[in-house]
Formats: structure tokens, C-alpha cells, sequence
């Protein structure tokens, strides 16, 4: 492993101007639990890792009860998410995908931030955000802009930020009445797991509890990024959510879906799986719905 | 039942907390003065001639201290048992692991680095990646030297007359089962340090289960060299892991002496993970056809069994794991009319080794498949099918292994009751068993299947225990201990166990077989016995008692009910050793059970004793996904005497997990050759979370020869895990699975193609 100098600022802005000494020779580190592996395997040869964990509102986490806004710092770990109630409570498809990331000491250093920008096709906490409408808030040495979180990634490895930005939290707008929310990593092990495929749902429905107003069904490892199924949401939208438009909406979700063969999988496998999935999360939104009701 | 004080106690493991605490020092920390690091380069192709080599950039690299090539191994130097396998290859390499040069370098970086200074022109040949396709007369040749890649070895045997039983068989089953290759996952990765002294005696400190065998290997090295009448001591530091893969010698540690006696400086090679995942040896793969047959009422008459095992490129104890396999084909249930032939191919895939059952999990994930299939096809409840055919006590099975004793019966009974205490009407919810044999009084598949120990005990009682045997995690350690402290009346805290170094500890074949409970734990006996008759001497003559009437227990030598005549053990020691023509108390013990090597049409009674087993499982299978969630897991196992049911335990559930891997999800992804998946993320090891509840039974059936009646249980607890997920999946949605792992894929597949559904 090549050596390298670690720097910890406490601000943002000193965080910014580290990198603007250091540009390319530096990388920013959350939790490291990707960074450290790739300066290991010496996939990366950074001279400066810049620490975010110092800056203390990048671990901000907290609900605006006024507003219903959820804020989520770039630095929160997955164990931060995975053990708040109101998280587990209000937001199930976060901890749904948070709780079963990795290890317990992948979760406890792992931030949602680190999991984002990483933007692998198989990042377990992006699922939730974008089917949640996330916006990320960016800082740069140009200032700030946010961004929706489906519109983040740009290929494997590779997200719309410019050189020295920082992401600094993912804002959750309120959620409607009546919604619930789902996720599942089809894999083959319980822990440790890089999904086959992950499977994240959210459905809003009326007063009725039943009809659809909105939906999202957003795909892990089914493209080369996280992904949302749009055909298969207009399908639900406006209908009686029940088990047959729901598999229905599971063969378009498939049909929308770019697996690949690969040898951790096939991609027929993944498909049917999509098709599975996505009812059966469909189901679980449901019943969240009436439970909650 | 029995009267011991310290054998059949659940005494933790002695050196758990010196592990837990990250104390233990594995080959990883060994640093010696003046230590250089090696690397080795491996081939960039799975077959492919080599044109050139230029090494002159890494030599010339700062702190470089040599290079090594194919052109700098002595001619001589091969390893494994055909000698087909020099360390570092030279003209040809005929595998992604094969090694095509090597460094040692002021640091690892450094090594690192003068590997990628290596220029290598390569002729790339077409390889061969089927072993069907390789037997093929027109297939390349993987060693041009030899006609055929079918290799010359003798796996062949018919007990009986397979042809007229299946003639008079009302049943027959017939079909093709393969399993893939999977790796042992030891914690601690491969590792050696190699340095000579003055005169060029060699030192290696080295992770190997076999360090009298490793010791000759090395010996042949060093007579390679040149270097002959020379000395080799081999050290072995703490081992994280066994499970088979230390079996052999392997090339890293012939290059880290080749590097050694060049620079005249110790050298370090240990493998980072992914090294030992491609550059260690796997479990044999085979492709399996089966055919078994029974009488109407069940009975089995015949099993005729072909197999083909890919080789790959090199040859190690892979080759020869059908000589066990033969014990479950010959003699797991009775059956009189058998009939083996296997094959060993040679093709550009890596090569295999010793693992865990030694090809028995692959040999009884057919057999038990097929016994189920049988039972159907009869119409036979499956236990009871299998209780028909048990094995009993008293039984010589076709290959000639004298059964002694034999739990199978109480093993079926016990895991039948407890599968059936559950109502199995669920849907999609099944149970399935399978049984086990296996050698459970060490093996003879060398020429001694010995192994010594020396004892002695100082002025205060303590006593340490010089043995062949081998500790690699497993707790050799403990047993020898207990063993020895129930003999002389001892705690287990008195008895210091040295195992790690040639020079000190006698010979010992090697911790394989599930023997070393057995055989080292003899050996330890036999020598406490011998300390124990001059205690008992002594103490006749200070006590002024027969020495019949006296008993050591809890340091104390005492004759019972007798006040007056006890004495602390201790003190009885420093009077024997001061007192005029003193003495002090040591003895030594080799101990080589009456086994007995396969003749030539492979009879005869391969060990002292066997063990037996069965697992019972009971499966949920989502029909939908094809994934298999167990639900429950029994393993009943009859293992002669616990010297310690923690450990033995603890040998079950490992077994158990490593079974259920390979049964559901272990797998090394080949791809022409090369290895696909070489980390913990993609091959994928069960984790904590995937272990399931297992259920473990012991019953103890006292055997005759070991040590407090103790048999061998060091492999059983993976052999039939397989079979026994297979069969309950069968159970629950009605698809067989022919080949490992079961993934979800394969069920979902079976399952739609039973229902006929197109796949898209
Ligand atoms: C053993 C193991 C198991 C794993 N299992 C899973 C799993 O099950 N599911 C899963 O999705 N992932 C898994 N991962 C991957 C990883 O743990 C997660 O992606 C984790 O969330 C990364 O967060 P981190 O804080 O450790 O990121 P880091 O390694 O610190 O950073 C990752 C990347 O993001 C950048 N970065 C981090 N924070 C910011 C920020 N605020 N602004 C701008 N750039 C930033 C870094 O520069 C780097 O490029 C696993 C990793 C390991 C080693």
C-alpha cells in the first residue's frame, strides 16, 4: 500500500481548500470502507485522503417535523440509520436497505454518502433515495447545487460531481399519507452480500387505500446505475393496487431492466427475480399501508 | 457413565483467548533479522508456450536481490506425489497458476514492483478446459511428454458381480451427479520463511499439517540443490486453518528456499488473499455416474460407479482422493457387488488437493442422492430404506474394512425422531438425510501411519508433551493434554503440548484422515502409560503400598479411603529425583494402529475403526426465487468416547457450515482456466449470519483401540451435508439437483422446468 498523508479539517470549506492544495493527488474518505480497499489493491494512489469525519454537520441527521423533511448527512453511517426508530418507522425502505449492508463493522464506519458517490450499479443505500425523490446538496469550490439522487450517477464509478465537490446531505421531501416503502437485496448469502439484483419499491395510494397516486420501483444491479422502472410506475399509477397489476408491473420492470449474464449471475435469474420482487415488495408497501392506517 | 475427571470435559480451548486477543503469532508475524520478502510471478495465460524471459530490469531495481526463473530450479525439483511439478516452470506454463518467475526483495513493495519489471514473451497454445473433451483423442496435450492427459493411475476395482446383480435387480437408478471445485477458506493465508545456516542446513517455518512429510520434501529439495547430507528443520508457527490444503508442499515454499540459498538471507513469501484463492489447491471436482440397484424389498444389490476428475494442469493429492472415495462406494451401507473406475484428467484448470473428507463429500453426495432416488423408485420410505441397508457392528464390508463398532442404527433412529417431531405438511417444505463412513482410526495411506510422542515431567508436576501431531485450529492440543492429565492423575494446566518443530517432536505422517485424536492421542497415551507405571513405582515403594492399590488423581497419588497414604504427586517427584541415584520421569511412545495399506485390488482394513453418521435437514424452498433456507439441522454421529464434546462439537458445526457451502453456495468460478471470483465478496463462504442452528448428537460407542475409547471425527461433519440438502429440496418442490452448489439459480431452473415453462 502506498503511503499517504491524512488530513482531518472540521469545515467544509476546509475541506474544499485541502483539496484545492492537493487537487488530484488527494480523495476525499468518509468511512473508507472503499477508499481503503482501493488504495490497498492499489487501484488508486492517493498522496492526501481528506477526512470528512471531523465536520460535524455532515452527521447531521434529523427530521424538520414542520416541514416533514428528512435531512440525512453525507456522513451518517448505515448503523446511525439502520438503528434510529423514526428511521425504521417512517422510512422502511432505508432501513430495509441499510441493515442488511455488508457487516456490522462495514455498517458502523460505511456512510450513505460514501455509498452514493461510490456509484456502483449495486449500492445498496442508493435505492432508497432515489425512490424516495432524495435530493442531494452539493458543495464545490464554486459554491453549492443540488441535484435529484436518480440524476447523480453517470456510469459505475462515475457521478455528475466536479473535481474538489463535496456532498453534503441527501434531503428527503415529506412523504404523503398513506405510503409505504420497501426493499430487498436478492442474494445469495445473508451478510456480506453484493446483491444479484436489489429491489426497492414505494407506493402512495388514496384515502381508499387502494388506488395509486404514486410509485416508484427502482432497480440495483440492473444497469450499469442504480435505476428507476418508469413504465412499470405509470403502470400502477391511477390503478387498484392489488396482486395482478403489481406482477404485471413486475414483467414490465424486467422488461425495462438491462441485466447482463455475469458470473455471479445470470441474467435471466435477475429478470425473474425483478418480476418477483417487485410484487412481492409491491405487497409489503401495502401492507405497511394498512398497518399504518 | 465413565468415571474420568478430565477426559469427556468441556475444556475450552487452551489457546482461545491468545487468539481472541490477537496474541497468537502466525507465520505473518514471524520476522527475522536481515528477512527479505519474495513475490512470485504467475503465468499471464492458461497454456501457452514461453519465448522469452527478461529479467534484466528487476535485477536491476534497487534492493532487488534476486530473480529466479524456470532456468534456476534444479532439474530434479518437483513436487506432489507424480513429480510433474517443478516450482517454477520453464518453456511451458499450462496454467493461470503456474509460476513463471520469482523475487526476493528488500521489501514487499519493492517485490512487488520487480515483478512487473519482468518482460515476458508468451506463445499462447489452445487449451483444454473440459476433462471429457480432454480425453478425447484430438484434444492438445496439457504435457506433450505424456501421450494421453488420462493419467496413469490405478483407480479401478469390481467386488462381486455388478453385471448378474442388475440383472436380478428389480430396481435400478441411474444418474450423473458433478460437483464443482470450492476452497478451504483458511483464515490465516499461506506462508513460509526459509533461511540456512553456515553450513546450509535448512530452517523453514511453514503452515503445513504434515511437517515429517514436508521435512523429506524439503530434503529431496535440498539433494536437488546439491546440498546433500544437510539438515532440515521445520518450524511451525501458530495455524490459522488446515482443512486439507497443507497436505502437500507447495511451490512457494521450495522458491522461498531456492531465494533463501541464493542470498544467503532469510526469505518470507506469504500470500495475499487473492494469491490464496488462485495459487492454492481446491477440493477435486468430479463428474460422477452412478448406478445402484435393489431387490423388491429394498435391498441393495449393486452400485457401478465411473468417474472423471479434472486434474488440471499439476498433480496433488487431488489425484488420489478416489482411494478414499472408494471406502463410501465399497462400504457406506451393505452392499455386495461393486464396481469403481475413475479417471484423472489433465487439463489447463488449476489443481487440487487434499480437503476435508478427501472426495468423500463428493462420493456421498452421489451415493446418497442415487440411495434416495432408489427409495423412491421401490417405493420405500427413504430412512427406512436406509435402515435395511445399514451397516452393523461385526460387519467386513466387500473392500474388506472390519467394522467394529457402529452407531448408524441410534444415528437413523434419533434423526428420525427428531425430523419427524415436526409435522411436514407446508408447503414447499421438505426433509431430507444422508449418511456417512469414515476412517475413524487413522488411515494407512503411507507407508507408517505412526506418529510418536515424548513426555516429561519436571519437579512440580508439570509436564510437557512432545508430539508428532499436528494443531492447525482444530485443538489437537487440548485432547493431547487431556489425555495425558487423565492418564497421570494431572489437570489439563499441568501438561504443555509441543508440536511445532521437527527438532524437538518425533515423526508423525500427518494431520489428515481425522486421525489425529486417535493415533497422536495413542501415542501421548502410550508414553503417559509408561510415566505412569514409574509413578506408580515409586509411590508403591514411599507409601509402602502395592502399587495396584494406588490411584493418581488431582495431582495427588493416594490409595482410596486411606488417609495415611496420599501424597501431593509433586512432592512424590522431587523425592524420586533427590534422592541418592535420583531419577527424573520421561518416556517415549510410537504408536502405528495395526491398519493396513490396500492390497493391490484395494482390500484391506484401511483403519482401527470407522465412524459413522447421519444428517437430517429439514429445507424451505421458495419456489419463486429457487432460494433453499434451512430450517433445521441434525447431525447425529457415533464417535467412540468425547475426550471433549466442546471441540467435538465444535468439529460438527464446522463441518456442518463448511457442508452447507459447498452445498448451496461455494464455488470457484472458473473461466477457461481462469480463476473468476478470488475474493470473499464473490466466492461466496457462508458468513455467521447463514449458519443455521445445528442439532448435534454424540453418541459414544467406546471403541477397543482408541485412546478412552475415542474415534476420529475431524471430517465427518461435511461429508453428507450435501446429499442431505439435495434429498429434503427434492422433498419440498419435487426437483433433484445434480450438481453443487445448489444455488438458487439451478433450483428455480429445475423448478420451471418441471413446471415447463420457457426460461427467456
Ligand atoms: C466488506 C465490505 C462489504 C460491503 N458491503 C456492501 C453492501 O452490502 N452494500 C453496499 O452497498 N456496499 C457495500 N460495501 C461498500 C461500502 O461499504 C459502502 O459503499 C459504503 O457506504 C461506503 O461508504 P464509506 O463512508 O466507507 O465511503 P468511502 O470509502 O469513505 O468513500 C467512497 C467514495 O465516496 C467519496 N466520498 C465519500 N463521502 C463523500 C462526500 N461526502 N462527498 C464527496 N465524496 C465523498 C470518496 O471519495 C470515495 O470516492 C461494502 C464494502 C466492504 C469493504
Amino acid at each position: 500500500m502506498k503511503p499517504f498523508k491524512y488530513l482531518s479539517p472540521t469545515t467544509v470549506e476546509e475541506a474544499i481548500s485541502f483539496y484545492g492544495q492537493h487537487s488530484e493527488t488527494a480523495k476525499y474518505v468518509a468511512g473508507g470502507t472503499d477508499v481503503i480497499v482501493k488504495v490497498k489493491e492499489g487501484w488508486i494512489e492517493p498522496d492526501f485522503l481528506i477526512s470528512l469525519k471531523k465536520i460535524t454537520e455532515l452527521s447531521d441527521l434529523h427530521k424538520n417535523e414542520a416541514t416533514g423533511e428528512l435531512s440525512i448527512g453525507a456522513a451518517v453511517t448505515h448503523a446511525t440509520l439502520e438503528k434510529s426508530l423514526m428511521i425504521r418507522n417512517e422510512y422502511p425502505i432505508i432501513y430495509d436497505a441499510v441493515s442488511n449492508i455488508g457487516s456490522l463493522q462495514i455498517r458502523n464506519v460505511g456512510t450513505i454518502g460514501g455509498n452514493l458517490i461510490n456509484a456502483v450499479p449495486s449500492a445498496d443505500g442508493a435505492i432508497p433515495m432515489i425512490a424516495l425523490d432524495g435530493v442531494v446538496l452539493l458543495h464545490g469550490p464554486d459554491g453549492e447545487r443540488s441535484c435529484a439522487v436518480k440524476d447523480l450517477f453517470v456510469s459505475p464509478y462515475k457521478t455528475i460531481l466536479k473535481p474538489g465537490e463535496i456532498l453534503k446531505k441527501i434531503t428527503i421531501p415529506p412523504q404523503r399519507p398513506h405510503t409505504g416503502s420497501a426493499y430487498i437485496k436478492f442474494g445469495r448469502r445473508a451478510a456480506m452480500e453484493l446483491p444479484l439484483i436489489g429491489i426497492g419499491v414505494l407506493l402512495t395510494v388514496e384515502d381508499d387505500l387502494e388506488t395509486c397516486t404514486k410509485a416508484r420501483i427502482c432497480l440495483g444491479v440492473a444497469a450499469p446505475t442504480p435505476m428507476r422502472a418508469f413504465e412499470a410506475e405509470k403502470l400502477l399509477v391511477g390503478k387498484k393496487i392489488n396482486e395482478d397489476i403489481l406482477r404485471q408491473a413486475g414483467e414490465t420492470a424486467a422488461d425495462e431492466s438491462k441485466v447482463r449474464d455475469s458470473v455471479r449471475g445470470k441474467a435471466w435469474h435477475r429478470k425473474e427475480m425483478i418480476r418477483v420482487q417487485v410484487r412481492r415488495m409491491g405487497l409489503a408497501c401495502m401492507e405497511i399501508i394498512w398497518n399504518n392506517n | 457413565m465413565s468415571n474420568y475427571n478430565v477426559v469427556g470435559k468441556r475444556i475450552p480451548k487452551l489457546d482461545a483467548a491468545q487468539k481472541a486477543m490477537g496474541r497468537a503469532e502466525y507465520i505473518q508475524d514471524i520476522k527475522l533479522p536481515g528477512m527479505l520478502y519474495g513475490k512470485i510471478l504467475y503465468s499471464k495465460y492458461a497454456h501457452a508456450k514461453i519465448i522469452k524471459i527478461d529479467i534484466s530490469k528487476a535485477k536491476a531495481l534497487p534492493g532487488v536481490h534476486a530473480v529466479l526463473t524456470g532456468n534456476d530450479v534444479p532439474e530434479k525439483m518437483k513436487m506432489g506425489f507424480y513429480k510433474d511439478n517443478p516450482p517454477i516452470k520453464k518453456g511451458k506454463v499450462c496454467s493461470f497458476r503456474d509460476e513463471v518467475a520469482a523475487v526476493a526483495a528488500k521489501t514487499p513493495e519493492i517485490a512487488k514492483k520487480a515483478l512487473g519489471l519482468i518482460e515476458i514473451e508468451y506463445e499462447e497454445l489452445e487449451g483444454i478446459f473440459d476433462p471429457e473433451k480432454a480425453m478425447e483423442k484430438e484434444s492438445p496435450l496439457v504435457h506433450e511428454h505424456s501421450k494421453s492427459n488420462v493419467l496413469n493411475l490405478p483407480w479401478k476395482l469390481h467386488y462381486g458381480d455388478v453385471e448378474k446383480a442388475q440383472e436380478e435387480a428389480a430396481f435400478v437408478v441411474e444418474d450423473r451427479f458433478t460437483t464443482t471445485w470450492v476452497t478451504h477458506c483458511c483464515m490465516g493465508t499461506s506462508g513460509a520463511v526459509a533461511l540456512f545456516d553456515a553450513s546450509d542446513n535448512l530452517t523453514i517455518y511453514t503452515n503445513t499439517q504434515i511437517p515429517s512429510l514436508a521435512q523429506k520434501d524439503f530434503l529431496e529439495s535440498l539433494k536437488a540443490m546439491g546440498l546433500k547430507n544437510k539438515r532440515v528443520r521445520v518450524i511451525k508457527p501458530i495455524i490459522g486453518g488446515g482443512f486439507g490444503s497443507k497436505l502437500d508442499t507447495y511451490a512457494y515454499e521450495h522458491i522461498a528456499i531456492l531465494l533463501a540459498h541464493k542470498c544467503r538471507k532469510p526469505v518470507k513469501l506469504i500470500f495475499d488473499r487473492m494469491e490464496e484463492f488462485t495459487a492454492t489447491s481446491t477440493r477435486q471436482p468430479a463428474i460422477i455416474d452412478i448406478k445402484q440397484g435393489c431387490d423388491k424389498d429394498g435391498k441393495l444389490l449393486f452400485r457401478d460407479i465411473k468417474m472423471i476428475l479434472d486434474n488440471g494442469a499439476h498433480t496433488s493429492w487431488g489425484a488420489t482422493t478416489p482411494s478414499v472415495m472408494m471406502m463410501p462406494i465399497t462400504s457406506l451401507y451393505r452392499v455386495d457387488n461393486v464396481r469403481y473406475d475413475a479417471k484423472c484428467v489433465y487439463t489447463n484448470n488449476t489443481y487440487s488437493q487434499a480437503m476435508r473428507g478427501y472426495g468423500n463429500p463428493q462420493a456421498t453426495f452421489a451415493i446418497e442422492s442415487s440411495i434416495d432416488m432408489l427409495a423412491e423408485k421401490a417405493g420405500i420410505d427413504p430412512i427406512e430404506f436406509r435402515r435395511i441397508n445399514r451397516n452393523h457392528p461385526g460387519d467386513i464390508t466387500p473392500q474388506g474394512f472390519k467394522i467394529t463398532t457402529c452407531g448408524m442404527d441410534l444415528c437413523l433412529d434419533t434423526v428420525e425422531k427428531e425430523l419427524r417431531k415436526t409435522a411436514s405438511n407446508e408447503k414447499s417444505v421438505g426433509i431430507g438425510i444422508a449418511s456417512l463412513i469414515h476412517v475413524g482410526g487413522g488411515a494407512r495411506i503411507y507407508k507408517s501411519d505412526g506418529c510418536g510422542a515424548i513426555l516429561k515431567i519436571d519437579d512440580y508436576g508439570k509436564v510437557d508433551v512432545f508430539t508428532g501431531g499436528t494443531d492447525m485450529g482444530q485443538g489437537l492440543d487440548n485432547i493431547t493434554a487431556q489425555i495425558v492429565a487423565e492418564e497421570l492423575g494431572l489437570l489439563v494446566e499441568d501438561i504443555n503440548v509441543v508440536h511445532s518443530d521437527t527438532d524437538v517432536c518425533p515423526w508423525d505422517v500427518g494431520a489428515h484422515a481425522s486421525r489425529s485424536t486417535f493415533v497422536a492421542g495413542n501415542a501421548a497415551l502410550g508414553a503417559a502409560k509408561k510415566v505412569k507405571a514409574k509413578l506408580l513405582e515409586f509411590g508403591s515403594e514411599i507409601l509402602d503400598t502395592p502399587a495396584e492399590s494406588l490411584v493418581l488423581r488431582d495431582r495427588l497419588i493416594f490409595v482410596p479411603n486411606d488417609p495415611e497414604k496420599s501424597m501431593p504427586i509433586d512432592k512424590l517427584l522431587r523425592k524420586a529425583h533427590f534422592s541418592p541415584g535420583g531419577t527424573m520421569l520421561m518416556a517415549d511412545h510410537f504408536y502405528d494402529p495395526a491398519n493396513e495399506n490396500l492390497g493391490k485390488d484395494f482390500k484391506g482394513n484401511m483403519s482401527m475403526t470407522y465412524t459413522f453418521g447421519v444428517h437430517g435437514v429439514r429445507v424451505k424452498v421458495d419456489e419463486e426465487t429457487g432460494k433453499v433456507q434451512v430450517l433445521e439441522y441434525v447431525a447425529a454421529h457415533d464417535v467412540g468416547q468425547a475426550i471433549n464434546p466442546l471441540l467435538l462439537e465444535g468439529q460438527v458445526y464446522g463441518g456442518v457450515v463448511m457442508g452447507l457451502g459447498y452445498a448451496l453456495s461455494e464455488e470457484v468460478v472458473h473461466q477457461n482456466g481462469k480463476n473468476m471470483n478470488a475474493n470473499f465478496r464473490d466466492y461466496k463462504l457462508f458468513t455467521a449470519k447463514d449458519a443455521v442452528k445445528i442439532t448435534a448428537y454424540v453418541f459414544e460407542t467406546p471403541d477397543e483401540e482408541g485412546p478412552f475409547g475415542a474415534k476420529g471425527i475431524g471430517e465427518p461433519g461435511c461429508v453428507p451435508t450435501a446429499p442431505a440438502i439435495a434429498n429434503a429440496i427434492y422433498d419440498a418442490v419435487g426437483v433433484r439437483i445434480t450438481n453443487l452448489p445448489i444455488t438458487p439459480e439451478k433450483v428455480l431452473a429445475a423448478i420451471k422446468e418441471k413446471k415447463k415453462r420457457p426460461l427467456n
